[in-house]
C-alpha cells in the first residue's frame, strides 16, 4: 500500500459570495426585491429573512394590489414575520386571485388561526374542482378545528373522486388528536374496508396512531380487508406491542391451576403476541420476572386480578403481590375482574338466560361491609339473588337441598363447589361461552 | 442521569449568556435557544403528540424540536421529518427494519433519504409518531439526538472502515467515541451554528468540507491525524478546511474534539448568523491565536495529557473518494462488500426492509452508507455473491450503475424544502438517465445537484455542480440551474467555480451533453435507444 503525501490544500474556490451585505436594511421595501431570475434575488431574500422587524403593511398592500408578485421564495422569506392577521389577509388574497401559484397555499396555511380555517372551509363550500379540494382538505385538517371533523369525515366517506377522499383522510390524519376519538375510530375502520386500496391502507395507518388503537386494529382483523391492507394491518399490529400480562388467580390446593385457566393464558399469549403468565395464591413459587419484563418504550407489565369478589385476597393479598412486581419494574394494575362493567353485563346476561325462574349466584362466604355492598350491587345489576355457599361437604349437602331454582357458581374455573355440585350448578364461568368470550376479548384488547 | 443532563443544559445556557453578552443583545433565535434546550422536550413528546402541534409555540416547533432530530416542514405542514445519527454511516439490519416500519406507517407520504453525511432522514411522520418512534429507535440503539440546527451533526468516517484493504486506520471506533462524547454530559448543547466533524482513514477520505476534519498523517513512524479546520459551504461563502498545524494520536481525537466544540460554543460569533461558522471565528482570532486557545481549552479539560505535536498539515489522503458500488474484496479473506447505487439516495419502506433482509441473508446484517448517498452490504461470503446479485432489489439498486449515476448526489429539492428552486432529485435522475442513453463515458463523473445556494448538495465538490435557479426564457420565468465546474477532491483539492449562470432545465441535457463530450471525454452513442 502506498500513499503519496499531500501538501496543505489551497484555500481556493468560491470564497465570499458578493452581494450579501450583512448590514440591516433601513426599511426593506417591496420595490427593492430583485425580479425573479435575477442573480441578486436569492441572496437578497436571504438577507431579508435576517432583518430586524420591519413594517409589513407595504408588503401586504403590494401583494394584494399585485404590484409585487408573491412567489414561493419571497413567501418563505416573509413567512416568519407574518402574524395571524397578515396570514389571513394573504390567504384571502390567494383565494380571491385567479392566477396564483398553488405551491403558495401550504405555507400560507401553516399557521393555525380561526380565520385561516374559515377561509379554507369557505373555499370548500364553493364546491371547487377536485384538484382544488385535494389541495385544501389536508390543510383544513392541519388547522385542527374540532368543528371541521364532520366535514372532513364526510369528504372521506362520500362517493367522489378517490383523490379527494384521500385528501380528506390526509386532513383527518394531520389533525388527528383534535377529533373525537370514538367517532374517528369508527370512520377509519369503515374506510379500512374501502375498495380503494390506497384509501384503505391510509385508514389503517391512521387508525394505528389513534390512542388505544390496538383493540380497534384487532377488530379489523375480523373484517374482510383487501390482502395488501390486511398485511399492512398485521405490520401495524406488530409494532403496537402488547404488554406482558400477569393473571392472578386463586388456584387449587398445592398451587395447581385449573386447566381452563391454563388454556385461557395460552390462547391469550397466542393472540397478543406477548407473554401471559399465571400466578396462583396457593402456589409457593412465582412466575419468572425475566419472562414478564418489558423493554424500554414498551407498555409495562399489567397485573390482572381474576377474582370475582372484593374479599380478603383482593383487599390484602393483591396489594402485596402488586408491591412485589413493582419492585421488578413498572406495573399497571387493573381492578379485580368482578368489578369490570363488561363482566357484570355478561353475568347479567347469563342470569337472564335462566329467567324467569329466580336465579341464585353462589359465592364464597365473605365478611365485612365492603363485600356486602358489592354483593348488593351485584344483585341489582344481575337480577339474581346472591347466596354464600359454604365449602364443607356436609354444608353443601344442606345447601343443595335448600336451592329451589337455578344457580350459577361465582367461580371462574373448577373448584370444590363446582366439583361437588356439578350436576346441580352447571359448569364454572369460564366454561360458559358468553363469559369466556367476554373475558378473552377484553384481555386480548388490553394495551 | 436525566436531571444532571438538564443541569448541564442550564449551565450551558448561562455560560453562553456570559460569553455572548446580555439577553437584551441576543437575536430572537439565540434568545429562543437560551430559553431552554430542545432536549428537555424528550419526556414530553408523548403528551405533545396527544395535544397536537398547535400546542407548541413557533420557536418550539421550528427550533427546539430539532434538538430531538424532529423537523417541522413548511412545505408539508403537519408531516414532519426525522433525522437520525449514524456514526460512520453504519447501520445494522434490525435498525433499518425499524426505520422501514416508521416509513411504512406513513403510507404514500413516507420516504427516506440517504444523505451526504452518511445519514438517514425519514419523511412523512406526524407528531403522534414521534414518541413511539424515538422509543423504538432507542430499543435498537439508534438516536436522533442533536441531529439538526446548531448542533454537532452526524460524525462521518470511511464508509469502508474495517473492510477496506487500503485503509490506514479503522475509523469506526474513533467516530463512535467522538459521537458519544459530543452527545454525552460534557458535549455542547448550544452552539452558535451547526458543526461538522469527520475522521478519515483511507487514501480517498476527502473531508475538507467539514468544520473539523482529522486526516490520517504520519509523524515519523507513528500513524495519527493532522487536524484540519474551518471547511464549510453556505450561501455566502465556501471554504475548504485548512491545516491547524497539529498532529494527534488516535486516542486524543475525542478529547480534542470536545475542546474544539466547547471552545466554539463559548467563543463563536452569535451576532450575525451568516458569519457564525467556525472559519469566521478562526479568521477573527487569527489561526495561531485560535490554535493556542483551543490547546489551552484542551489542557484545561484534560491536563498534561493534552499535548499535540506541531505538524505541517500534510496527510495521506491523495485521491477522490472511490465509487463504492460493485463487488469488492474485503481485507478479510473470502469476504466481499457489495455496493449498491440508490438513485439520488431516495428510499421507500419496501426497499429499506428488503435491504435489511439482504444484509441479514447474505452478510452479517451490516450496511454502510456513503457520502455519495449509496449503500453497501458488508461481509458477504464470495460464494453468496451470485445469489445476492440475482435478487430483484438489485435491478432497482444496481451494483453496476452507469458512470453518471454512480456518483450523482442530490439535495432534497422543492418537494420537501421551501428554499429549493427546482425539484432536484427528480431532475437529476431524469437528466442523468437521458445523458447515459446518449453518451459513452470512459470513467465516472461526479455530479452534485443542489436546489439553492445553501449548497446542501455540495455543488462545489462535484466535477460538475448544479444549483437550482430561475431564468427568463422566451418571456417566461422557468426553472433552471447554474453550472459549476472544476470541483476536485483528489490530491489537489479545489472547489468548483461558476461556469454557466442560468441554464433552463429544458436545455440542460443538451448543455451537459456538450460539456461531457468536450471536457470529460464522452462519446456520443451511434444510436440513441
Amino acid at each position: 500500500m502506498s500513499a503519496q503525501g499531500s501538501q496543505p490544500p489551497h484555500r481556493s474556490g468560491v470564497g465570499m459570495i458578493p452581494g450579501l451585505d450583512s448590514a440591516p436594511l433601513p426599511q426593506p421595501l417591496p420595490q427593492q426585491v430583485p425580479p425573479p431570475g435575477s442573480a441578486e434575488r436569492w441572496p437578497w431574500l436571504q438577507h431579508l429573512r435576517r432583518q430586524p422587524p420591519f413594517a409589513l403593511e407595504p408588503w401586504l398592500e403590494a401583494i394584494e394590489s399585485e404590484r409585487l408578485q408573491l412567489q414561493l421564495d419571497l413567501l418563505v422569506a416573509l413567512a416568519p414575520r407574518l402574524d395571524d392577521a397578515a396570514t389571513e389577509r394573504l390567504l384571502a388574497w390567494w383565494f380571491a386571485s385567479t392566477e396564483v401559484d398553488t405551491a403558495l397555499l401550504e405555507p400560507l396555511s401553516q399557521r393555525r388561526t380561526a380565520g385561516s380555517a374559515r377561509l379554507l372551509r369557505q373555499a370548500l363550500e364553493r364546491q371547487p374542482s377536485p384538484e382544488q379540494q385535494e389541495l385544501v382538505l389536508p390543510l383544513l385538517g392541519h388547522q385542527r378545528q374540532p368543528a371541521d371533523f364532520p366535514l372532513l369525515a364526510g369528504h372521506a366517506l362520500d362517493p367522489q373522486p378517490a383523490a379527494v377522499r384521500r385528501a380528506a383522510l390526509e386532513g383527518l390524519c394531520r389533525g388527528l388528536s383534535a377529533w373525537p376519538a370514538p367517532a374517528l375510530r369508527r370512520i377509519l375502520a369503515q374506510l379500512a374496508e374501502d375498495l380503494d386500496p390506497r384509501l384503505a391502507a391510509a385508514a389503517v395507518d391512521t387508525l394505528a396512531r389513534v390512542p388505544a388503537a390496538r383493540p380497534a386494529l384487532l377488530a379489523l382483523r375480523r373484517r374482510p380487508l383487501a390482502a395488501p391492507v390486511a398485511q399492512r394491518l398485521e405490520r401495524r399490529l406488530k409494532a403496537l406491542r402488547a404488554a406482558p400480562l400477569l393473571l392472578v388467580v386463586h388456584g387449587r390446593a398445592g398451587g395447581t391451576i385449573p386447566s381452563a385457566l391454563l388454556e385461557l393464558a395460552q390462547e391469550l399469549e397466542r393472540r397478543r403476541g406477548a407473554p401471559v403468565r399465571l400466578q396462583a395464591l396457593t402456589a409457593a413459587s412465582l412466575p419468572d420476572p425475566a419472562a414478564l419484563a418489558s423493554g424500554p418504550g414498551q407498555p409495562p407489565l399489567t397485573l390482572v386480578p381474576l377474582f370475582l369478589l372484593p374479599g380478603g385476597h383482593v383487599r390484602h393479598d393483591l396489594p402485596a403481590i402488586a408491591a412485589h412486581w413493582r419492585r421488578q419494574g413498572p406495573l399497571r394494575r387493573l381492578p379485580f375482574l368482578g368489578a369490570w362493567p363488561a363482566w357484570q353485563r355478561a353475568l347479567a346476561a347469563e342470569v337472564a338466560a335462566l329467567a324467569p325462574a329466580p336465579v341464585r349466584l353462589l359465592h364464597h362466604p365473605l365478611e365485612g361491609p365492603l363485600p356486602g355492598r358489592f354483593l348488593a350491587h351485584l344483585e341489582r345489576i344481575s337480577g339474581a339473588r346472591v347466596q354464600a355457599a359454604p365449602y364443607s361437604s356436609d354444608q353443601l349437602d344442606s345447601l343443595m337441598q335448600s336451592l329451589a331454582g337455578p344457580a350459577i357458581p361465582l367461580a371462574l374455573a373448577a373448584n370444590r363447589l363446582t366439583d361437588t355440585l356439578k350436576d346441580r350448578l352447571g359448569p364454572p364461568l369460564l366454561a360458559r361461552e358468553r363469559c369466556y368470550a367476554v373475558l378473552l376479548t377484553h384481555l386480548e384488547a388490553l394495551p | 442521569m436525566a436531571a444532571s443532563g438538564l443541569n448541564r443544559t442550564q449551565d450551558n445556557v448561562e455560560s453562553s449568556s456570559d460569553a455572548h453578552g446580555s439577553a437584551a443583545k441576543r437575536s430572537k433565535l439565540e434568545q429562543a435557544k437560551a430559553d431552554f434546550c430542545g432536549l428537555d422536550l424528550a419526556p414530553r413528546l408523548a403528551d405533545l403528540g396527544r395535544a397536537g402541534w398547535d400546542s407548541l409555540d413557533e420557536a418550539t416547533l421550528t427550533i427546539h424540536l430539532k434538538w430531538l432530530g424532529i423537523f417541522f416542514r413548511p412545505v408539508t405542514p403537519g408531516r414532519f421529518m426525522v433525522r437520525l445519527r449514524l456514526p460512520n454511516g453504519l447501520i445494522r439490519a434490525p435498525q433499518l427494519e425499524v426505520l422501514a416500519d416508521a416509513v411504512d406507517r406513513c403510507g404514500e407520504h413516507g420516504s427516506a433519504d440517504f444523505t451526504t453525511r452518511q445519514n438517514i432522514q425519514l419523511r412523512g411522520l406526524v407528531l403522534e409518531d414521534m414518541a413511539p418512534l424515538l422509543n423504538d429507535l432507542q430499543s435498537v440503539g439508534l438516536t436522533t439526538r442533536q441531529s439538526g440546527h446548531d448542533n454537532p451533526r452526524n460524525v462521518t468516517g470511511n464508509p469502508l472502515a474495517g473492510l477496506d484493504p487500503e485503509e490506514f486506520i479503522d475509523t469506526r471506533p474513533l467516530v463512535a467515541a467522538i459521537q458519544e462524547a459530543l452527545l454525552g454530559p460534557e458535549g455542547p448543547r448550544n452552539l452558535p451554528r451547526k458543526f461538522n466533524v469527520a475522521v478519515g482513514g483511507a487514501p480517498d477520505s476527502f473531508l475538507l468540507h467539514n468544520d473539523l476534519a482529522f486526516l490520517p498523517a504520519r509523524q515519523g513512524d507513528d500513524l495519527g491525524f493532522t487536524v484540519m479546520v474551518g471547511g464549510f459551504f453556505s450561501a455566502q461563502r465556501n471554504e475548504l478546511a485548512i491545516p491547524l498545524g497539529l498532529w494527534l494520536r488516535p486516542d486524543q481525537l475525542v478529547g480534542f474534539s470536545l475542546a474544539v466544540l466547547r471552545h466554539f460554543e463559548h467563543h463563536g460569533d452569535r451576532s450575525v448568523r451568516n458569519r457564525s461558522r467556525l472559519m469566521y471565528l478562526i479568521e477573527n482570532l487569527g489561526l495561531a491565536t485560535y490554535r493556542d486557545q483551543v490547546l489551552e481549552a484542551w489542557r484545561d479539560r484534560e491536563g498534561a495529557a493534552a499535548q499535540a505535536l506541531p505538524h505541517d498539515g500534510s496527510h495521506l489522503v491523495c485521491r477522490a473518494p472511490r465509487d463504492i458500488c460493485g463487488v469488492h474484496p474485503q481485507k478479510q479473506e473470502g469476504l466481499v462488500w457489495v455496493g449498491l447505487h440508490v438513485p439520488m439516495g431516495r428510499l421507500d419502506a419496501e426497499a429499506m426492509a428488503e435491504l435489511a433482509r439482504l444484509a441479514t441473508t447474505y452478510g452479517r446484517g451490516e450496511l454502510r452508507i456513503s457520502e455519495s448517498q449509496n449503500v453497501l452490504i458488508a461481509d458477504v461470503p464470495q460464494d453468496q455473491v451470485a445469489a445476492l446479485l440475482a435478487e430483484p432489489l438489485l435491478r432497482r439498486f444496481s451494483p453496476q450503475p452507469g458512470p453518471l449515476q454512480a456518483e450523482a448526489v442530490s439535495c432534497t429539492g422543492n418537494s420537501y424544502c421551501s428554499f429549493a428552486l427546482i425539484p432536484t432529485k427528480a431532475t437529476a435522475q431524469a437528466v442523468v438517465e437521458t445523458l447515459e442513453q446518449r453518451l459513452e463515458l470512459p470513467h465516472g463523473v461526479r455530479s452534485h445537484w443542489t436546489g439553492c445556494p445553501n449548497a446542501c448538495g455540495q455543488p462545489y465538490m462535484g466535477e460538475i455542480g448544479l444549483m437550482g435557479a430561475k431564468v427568463r426564457k422566451e418571456g417566461q420565468m422557468v426553472e433552471a440551474v447554474k453550472i459549476f465546474l472544476g470541483g476536485e477532491m483528489g490530491d489537489d483539492p479545489r472547489l468548483g467555480s461558476l461556469h454557466e449562470k442560468g441554464v433552463a432545465l429544458s436545455d440542460l441535457p443538451e448543455v451537459l451533453e456538450t460539456l461531457l463530450v468536450e471536457r470529460f471525454g464522452a462519446r456520443r452513442r451511434a444510436t440513441v435507444v
